[in-house]
């Protein structure tokens, strides 16, 4: 008598066990998803490098850089960069010393993940120049 | 019995749904682990790093074969490529964000290039070119890779015309000029032409009603007015391409 009263309140408990069961699968995924993000954050490096060879590829960032052109250099990165990464750039020559006297940034560095790369930069110019570039990067909150 | 059986599946029905959630809950979390593993392996991150610094480091030295046969080319000495790639191998070494790099490089020396470079202008056609071997050695945090490239610079010309007469010792002379890059056409960022006359190189200018017709695929159609006795145009032809290297060949006219 008293299981059949108490038979609604249990089938209750169960669906609601089910539902809870269902949604903790979709919670382990959605941490699975969060992890990936991770990832994708650490491929930033990967990404500023990338961006700096193919600005290199055809001998513009050489000479972009022999030019001292930095805001030039700003918006060719900017350009070249996806949308919602702010970088960082500093520029140091042979006997590394620093080139630019200003900051080539396209906005403050915050965001949850931050990366750097170093790069060696070869002018095309007849007179042999190099350059060592640091980029930090950072995705744009 | 029927009745018996009814019961039995109605009262287990609540844990046949849980056991039927639990299936679900797992198939969800198995294929999204599945799709994370399968991202995780193709996206390996070390590979991709070190294949970006090898492509990095190979810009690099191609950048540098071109400054030097730029340098060399407008009258540079031979072992400036040398001079430049030791230098860089020396840069690249310090750099140490990936791991321990070894750069060793080799230039080309035969019978057609001497210390790594070729300037061989001729008649009718003239060749400017860098032909250097690398062995790379990245000893990175994960992996070593070793890879072995050649880097060949190649800026070349073809020269060919003729002339028509036009009053007295005037000849309008026709050229057709071909610029190459590493054997593919290409654009020529300057073009001088010269003339051979009693002795002694003079530019065509627009005095001489100097015309470059430029055809977009590498091939330049020049023509220009001279006033020289000879049967013969003796003409010169310097260009530089896109990466200001200069290459120059000659080429001897006759009347069409």
């Amino acid at each position: 008598m008293i299981k059949r009263q108490n038979f609604g309140q249990i089938r209750i408990l169960e669906a609601f066990l089910a539902v809870i069961i269902i949604f903790s699968a979709f919670a382990i995924s959605a941490n699975f998803t969060v992890t990936r993000c991770n990832v994708e954050n650490d491929d930033l490096a990967s990404v500023g490098l990338q961006a700096l060879m193919q600005l290199d590829s055809d001998g513009s960032l050489g000479k972009l850089l022999d030019e001292e052109n930095w805001k030039g250099l700003r918006e060719t990165l900017s350009l070249a960069l996806p949308a919602g990464i702010s970088f960082n750039m500093t520029v140091y020559n042979e006997q590394m010393q620093q080139v630019n006297p200003t900051i080539i940034s396209n906005g403050a560095l915050i965001g949850q993940k931050t990366a750097a790369v170093e790069y060696v930069c070869v002018s095309r110019n007849p007179l042999f120049h190099c350059y060592v570039i640091y980029l930090q990067l950072a995705v744009a909150k | 019995m029927k009745v018996h059986t009814r019961k039995i599946a109605a009262d287990s029905s609540g844990q046949l749904l849980i056991v039927t959630a639990l299936a679900i809950a797992l198939l969800i979390s198995s294929t999204v682990a599945y799709i994370y593993e399968l991202n995780t392996k193709t996206n390996s991150k070390p590979t991709q790093s070190l294949s970006n610094f090898v492509l990095a480091l190979k810009v690099g030295t191609r950048n540098a074969a071109i400054s030097s046969l730029a340098n060399i080319s407008n009258g540079g000495e031979r072992t400036i490529l040398w001079a430049n790639l030791n230098k860089l191998s020396q840069l690249f070494t310090s750099i140490r964000n990936i791991g321990f790099c070894n750069l060793n490089f080799t230039l080309a020396n035969d019978t057609q290039y001497d210390s790594g470079t070729r300037i061989l202008w001729n008649t009718n056609s003239g060749v400017s070119s860098a032909y250097v071997s690398f062995v790379l050695s990245v000893y990175g945090m994960v992996e070593n890779v070793t890879a072995n490239y050649i880097i060949n610079i190649t800026t070349a010309i073809r020269v060919s015309g003729y002339f028509t007469r036009t009053e007295g010792d005037g000849k309008l002379v026709n050229l057709t000029c071909k610029v190459y890059n590493e054997g593919d056409y290409t654009l020529a960022k300057n073009m001088s032409v010269f003339y051979e006359n009693l002795g002694s190189w003079t530019l065509a200018n627009a005095s001489n009603n100097l015309s470059i017709v430029d055809y977009g695929n590498g091939t330049y159609a020049i023509s220009f007015n001279a006033n020289i006795p000879s049967e013969t145009v003796h003409v010169l032809v310097k260009v530089y391409d896109m990466r200001d290297i200069l290459v120059q060949a000659e080429a001897f006219c006759n009347e069409s």
